[in-house]
């Protein structure tokens, strides 16, 4: 799967100028970089949820596109209410997945819960959740792990590798923690200050980061 | 005050042929019109908070200055539409419960709309963002919009009969307050005033207040009962 180049700008302030990029399906493309460098903004783009400067869609498209926000909405109806708004198909089906991904996540117990009295991390794992009821080509996730102790986040990464697994699709995922990179990426996009400053496999990158900024972030995050 | 009060209780109690009239008459239009005016207001309120168009913005500028439409002036419109000389002469509504309806349901739509709109243009960006990313379509997205704003429904119905109920200006004009037809609470309250009879008119009030108080319990606690 292709990203186009593209560029963004809010009221005439550039923030993103990107080159473009390529995700290998049934891989991880990991997007490290500070707040505020642009991940964010690349991660809505990509899915189409807002539109670059170039109006254009960026991605070469290949099937339908998964994206999980930054901050998620969780809609006014129970948690499992939330999980079969996405549901394609039969209602025994949808019921089934959606058991088994609130099992997954260790939210079963919340099914029947209100979904906007949740607590921070119970939001996010019901949103990935809701997200993971229906296949996708591309998985994009904004810091899925943000608002989770460490618990929840082993239960996300693991269900995220067994989903990739199962449906072959490739995942952009935007993470702070060079840690959870390393687990779960094969490659990475390091932007800074709105621009791609490294771009490569995982490995290399980590033990041969060739720009000094790439080195500092890593030494300050602690690779 | 006093003597308002107890004034007020035994009009009441004593099941008072006018009385009951003039609260009828008045339950007649604010109800209708309130309700018209949600069913109306509420989904455009929110489809103007949803789409985004050329001259988007205007749109709901206009809006707002129509919802400080003086009633008086929304009477004088409807009065020169429907009376002896205008152009709906035929329908024969001057002076009827219809016709003080559609004057308030004039009053109100612009309000229900302003207040639905700047509710949803808060939720829009998220809701729609959430969407985009489960691959839900527009018609699925703005029916989500449209239930997020279940809630608010209430308080603007509220905002919306309590405008209905208090509002005298225009229903005055294209209603003539006449007795035992068109008279409600409010232009009963200017005809005591005027006739110096300040007691009645103030029982009236305080009926009136009584009534607003029932609705709003009522609703709260169904919003309650809804929301748990
Ligand atoms: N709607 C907007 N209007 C104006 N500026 C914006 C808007 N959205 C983002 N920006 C700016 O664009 C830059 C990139 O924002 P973005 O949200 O992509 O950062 P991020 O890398 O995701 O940061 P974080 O790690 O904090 O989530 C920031 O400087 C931000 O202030
Ligand atoms: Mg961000």
């Amino acid at each position: 799967m292709i990203i186009r180049p593209f560029t963004k700008s809010y009221g005439g302030a550039p923030v993103l100028d990107f080159p473009g990029a390529s995700l290998p399906e049934g891989e991880v493309c990991a997007v490290i970089g500070a707040n505020g460098s642009g991940k964010s903004t690349l991660a809505r783009i990509v899915a189409g949820a807002m539109a670059s400067d170039q109006g254009r869609p960026v991605l070469e498209q290949a099937g339908p596109v998964g994206y999980l926000p930054q901050r998620p909405y969780p809609f006014q109806m129970t948690v499992e209410g939330n999980l079969l708004l996405n549901a394609p198909g039969g209602r025994a089906d949808a019921r089934r997945r959606a058991a088994e991904l609130m099992e997954q996540l260790e939210i079963a117990h919340l099914a029947r819960k209100k979904a906007h009295h949740l607590s921070g991390g119970e939001t996010a794992r019901m949103a990935l959740a809701r997200l993971l009821m229906r296949r996708y080509a591309l998985l994009i996730l904004d810091e899925p792990t943000a608002a989770m102790d460490i618990r929840s986040t082993s239960l996300t990464e693991a269900l995220v590798d067994r989903y990739r697994r199962e449906t072959g699709c490739a995942v952009l995922w935007i993470t702070h923690s060079l840690k959870q990179a390393q687990r779960t990426a094969d490659t990475v996009l390091f932007l800074l200050r709105g621009r791609l400053a490294e771009a490569g496999p995982m490995t290399r990158l980590l033990s041969a980061p060739t720009t000094p900024e790439l080195r500092q972030f890593l030494d300050f995050y602690g690779a | 005050m006093r003597t308002a009060l107890e004034q007020a209780v035994q009009l009441v109690l004593s099941g008072d042929y006018q009385l009951i009239n003039i609260i009828s008459v008045t339950l007649q239009m604010s109800i209708p019109s309130s309700v018209i005016s949600l069913i109306l207001g509420v989904p455009l309120g929110v489809l103007l908070a949803f789409c985004s168009f050329r001259g988007k913005g205007a749109l709901v500028i206009l809006n707002r200055t129509l919802m400080g439409l003086p009633p008086v002036v929304c009477g004088l419109l409807c009065y020169m539409l429907f009376s002896g000389v205008g152009p709906f002469r035929h329908f024969r509504l001057m002076y009827t419960i219809p016709l003080m309806i559609i004057a308030q349901v004039i009053l109100i739509t612009p309000i229900v709309i302003g207040n639905m709109e700047s509710f949803a243009q808060r939720i829009t960006p998220a809701v729609r963002e959430t969407a985009r990313g489960l691959g839900l379509g527009r018609g699925r997205t703005f029916l989500l919009l449209v239930s997020e704003t279940r809630y608010q429904v209430f308080s603007t119905y509220l905002l919306g009969f309590a405008r209905s109920i208090a509002e005298v200006g225009a229903v005055s004009m294209v209603g003539g307050a006449i007795a035992y037809k068109t008279n409600v609470m409010t232009t009963a309250i200017m005809n005591y005033t005027n006739r110096g009879d300040f007691t009645l008119g103030v029982a009236l009030g305080v009926i009136l207040l009584a009534m607003s108080l029932v609705l709003n319990l009522t609703v709260s606690l169904i919003q309650g009962r809804l929301s748990r």
